[in-house]
């Protein structure tokens, strides 16, 4: 393609703009939610979900227009796109978390504890690494819809590959627009091998015991 | 190592150095980078792009905050300081900041603006290069109603106008159409579709930038304008306060260098050539010996 | 900044509900978009579902494709379409982005509600003698209603979501008063038309949610 061929270095900038974007409301957005999971009573549970519910329901451009008058930011630069999209992550990645949670089997629970480990090595050495291929899956669904969204967060003025669909349509060059959905597809697909090797990593033992069967 | 990284290290050491003579105790107006802001407009943006490497190239270092929208999103940021540098359209921008403003020839437009601009701002240079609203028509619907200016639309019924969202808003909208002309229009926001859509019949007249490589492309007619409905309206730089003289006298060469057709042209190698505006703007300032 | 009062104003102005690009036919133009090319998803993502969801063929393709969805620019979809059209055929190019959106969905809701019936029930209807249109019928789709319900609601909010952006291409719907109120700074008229849609999402998705469960629950009480 000729125009992706002229324009890499542009295209490459654009590229590396839209995965910071797309990062650090993804981390910002999983801690977040991964703190109100662990961390609110079982009472504010039904409450928050409810919220988040409503929250995830909102069309991103909405979000994005909306934010700055409730919250003050201003409609220029990345802070107020990466806001919003940190509180879509959150939404997403609070019912995942809460459900990794609590697949984690009980008898596995009871044991652990009755063998006299602190909550803490409850946590550190049993419930969270079980919950991990659930908190995985909840990121990759999470990242594939934040590295789509953030395109939108170019309507505000944010410099990421959003920029080559509306560029592209103005100038009518269909191949810029083209590149824009390539390129999206591309990191998209990288997130999800990396989230998915990362899962993999963190659970050695699913490994070894296929190996074993 | 491809120009655009090389360009990158090259302002990272530069803002370095700079950073360590201002350390140093030497104050130095060029620590600070300098902010040009651009329209999500093409054409706004390569001319951003020119100003962006004049300066780079006289050591300047700049921030590019480019496609920041229309201008009652960026005027209050240049006002806050937010940004220092941006390509304007004189006509449009009087209208903005005097609404009620009645000069219409280039240069009194010019002076009008100087006077409206609120402080801590400064036209510098304005250029030839023209490049405002303009009401067009396809060849054919021109000939079928005898049209040549926007006054015999005055009995043509049922028109439909098309453009930009905010054009329904906007002085020389419908609004002004009705009471500069007596025409009636029925207005659809066709957006960046606008052009297609008035080729294909969906709309009969069209807001169209004058200097849109299109209109002499696809033989559109630009109805004339004896009412003075649109403001003269010409490419000027507006500065705040924070850039310095040299880098001002850098711009205003620049700015009076660039004519009407000079401007036509970079537009057509936007949407032929489809090259960037990057590339655009540094053959440009090559091709006129005002970069190496 | 905006304040209350001024929002309430201009939400309550009738000239901003009137007109061509009155909230009022705005409205309809982004839930007519919206149930059209939901309609259409649905008639040709069901039927698909239900297929998958019995033979078990195909199935990788149907959680390839749910997944993957997700990740797709509706942006850049819907003006790739535009552009390949052409103008005159817009509104066919937004449906066809919207039914592209909105398929992915609503077949992997109907594929994990047909999936999800226990294989004793589905053989007993088998066995009971039922053709293959019974079956759907009178097991299959009541089972899997609500599973199916679930993916029309993810897929309304995608479809809603994304009629906000047509604005861009020369059409209508809601997002006309964002597009207009950046541009115009308007922040009375961008945070209203936020509002409505806002509104307009959160009721369709609670209806669809009420629905699911409601239907659930009539099948495992």
């Amino acid at each position: 393609m000729e125009w992706a061929a002229k324009n890499f270095d542009f295209v490459l900038q654009l590229s590396l703009t839209h995965v910071l974007i797309s990062l650090v409301p993804l981390f910002l957005g999983s801690v977040f939610a991964f703190a109100l999971v662990r961390l609110t009573p079982p009472k504010l549970a039904g409450t928050i979900g409810t919220t988040f519910s409503a929250i995830y329901a909102i069309p991103s451009l909405a979000i994005f227009v909306a934010l700055p008058a409730v919250i003050g930011t201003s409609y220029l630069g990345p802070t107020n796109v990466v806001i919003a999209l940190s509180v879509y992550v959150a939404a997403s990645m609070f019912f995942s978390t809460r459900d990794a949670f609590n697949q984690v089997p009980q008898p596995t629970v009871f044991i652990a504890r009755a063998q006299g480990l602190s909550p803490f090595q409850l946590f550190v050495h049993v419930e969270l690494p079980l919950a991990i291929p659930g908190l995985i899956a909840g990121l990759r669904v999470a990242a594939a819809s934040t590295v789509s969204m953030a395109s939108i967060g170019a309507i505000v003025g944010v410099r990421n590959l959003g920029y080559l669909f509306l560029d592209g349509f103005q100038r009518k060059i269909p191949e810029e627009i083209l590149t824009g959905l390539f390129a999206i597809f591309l990191i998209g697909i990288a997130l999800d091998i990396g989230l998915m090797a990362l899962g993999k990593a963190l659970t050695p033992w699913t490994r070894r015991s296929a190996q074993h069967a | 190592m491809t120009k655009q990284i090389r360009k990158s290290i090259k302002s990272a050491i530069a803002l370095s150095a700079v950073a360590l003579l201002g350390l140093a105790g030497c104050a130095d107006s060029n620590s600070e980078p300098l902010v040009i802001g651009s329209q999500a407009y093409y054409s706004n943006e390569i001319v951003a792009e020119v100003y962006a490497q004049v300066l780079e190239d006289a050591g300047y270092s700049v921030d590019r905050q480019f496609a920041l929208g229309q201008r009652d999103v960026y005027v209050p940021a240049l006002l806050a300081g937010e940004v220092d540098l941006f390509p304007e359209y004189t006509g449009n921008l009087l209208q903005y900041f005097d609404p009620e403003a009645t000069a219409t020839a280039e240069e009194d437009v010019y002076q009008a603006l100087q006077g409206a601009l609120p402080a801590g701002l400064t036209a510098l240079a304005l250029s030839g290069a023209s490049d405002q609203d303009s009401y067009n028509v396809t060849s054919d619907f021109a000939m079928k109603n005898n049209l040549t200016s926007i006054a015999d639309l005055a009995g043509v019924s049922g028109l439909r106008l098309g453009g930009a969202p905010e054009l329904a808003e906007r002085p020389y909208g419908p609004t002004g159409l009705m009471s500069f002309y007596g025409v009636t229009v029925e207005f659809e926001a066709t957006g960046d579709t606008t052009v297609e859509s008035l080729v294909a019949g969906l709309i009969d007249m069209a807001n169209v930038y004058s200097a849109d490589p299109r209109i002499q492309q696809l033989g559109l007619v630009t109805l004339t304008d004896p009412q003075g409905l649109f403001l003269s309206s010409n490419l000027v730089p507006i500065a705040s306060d924070a850039v310095n003289q040299e880098a001002r006298d850098l711009i205003s060469a620049v700015s009076s260098a660039m004519t009407a057709a000079d401007l036509v042209a970079l537009n057509v190698r936007s949407v032929d050539e489809q090259l960037s505006s990057a590339e655009i703007a540094r053959d440009w300032l090559v091709s006129k010996g005002l970069i190496d | 900044m905006l304040s209350i009062g001024e929002l309430f104003d201009w939400l309550t102005d009738p000239e901003n509900w009137t007109g061509r690009y009155g909230l009022a036919n705005l409205l309809v133009e982004h839930l007519t978009l919206t149930l059209v090319s939901l309609t259409i998803a649905g008639l040709l993502a069901i039927p698909i579902g239900i297929a998958i969801g019995q033979s078990g063929r195909g199935e990788t393709l149907v959680i390839a494709l749910s997944s993957a969805s997700r990740a797709i620019p509706t942006m850049g979809l819907m003006f790739a379409l535009v552009m390949l059209m052409g103008v005159e055929f817009r509104q066919f190019a937004v449906v066809l982005a919207l039914v592209g959106i909105a398929i992915p969905p609503v077949l992997a809701g109907s594929y994990a509600g047909i999936k999800s019936i226990p294989l004793g029930i589905r053989e007993g209807a088998r066995a009971q003698g039922m053709t293959t249109l019974q079956q759907i019928r009178h097991v299959g789709l009541p089972l899997s209603a609500p599973s199916m319900i679930g993916g029309f609601k993810i897929a309304y909010l995608q479809v809603v979501s994304t009629v906000v952006l047509a604005p861009l291409v020369g059409l209508g719907g809601l997002g006309f008063g964002i597009i207009q109120g950046l541009a115009l700074r308007d922040f009375a008229q961008l945070t209203g038309s936020a509002l409505v849609i806002v509104l307009l999402s959160i009721t369709g998705e609670r209806l669809l949610a009420k629905a699911q469960s409601k239907l659930d629950r009539r099948l495992t009480h």
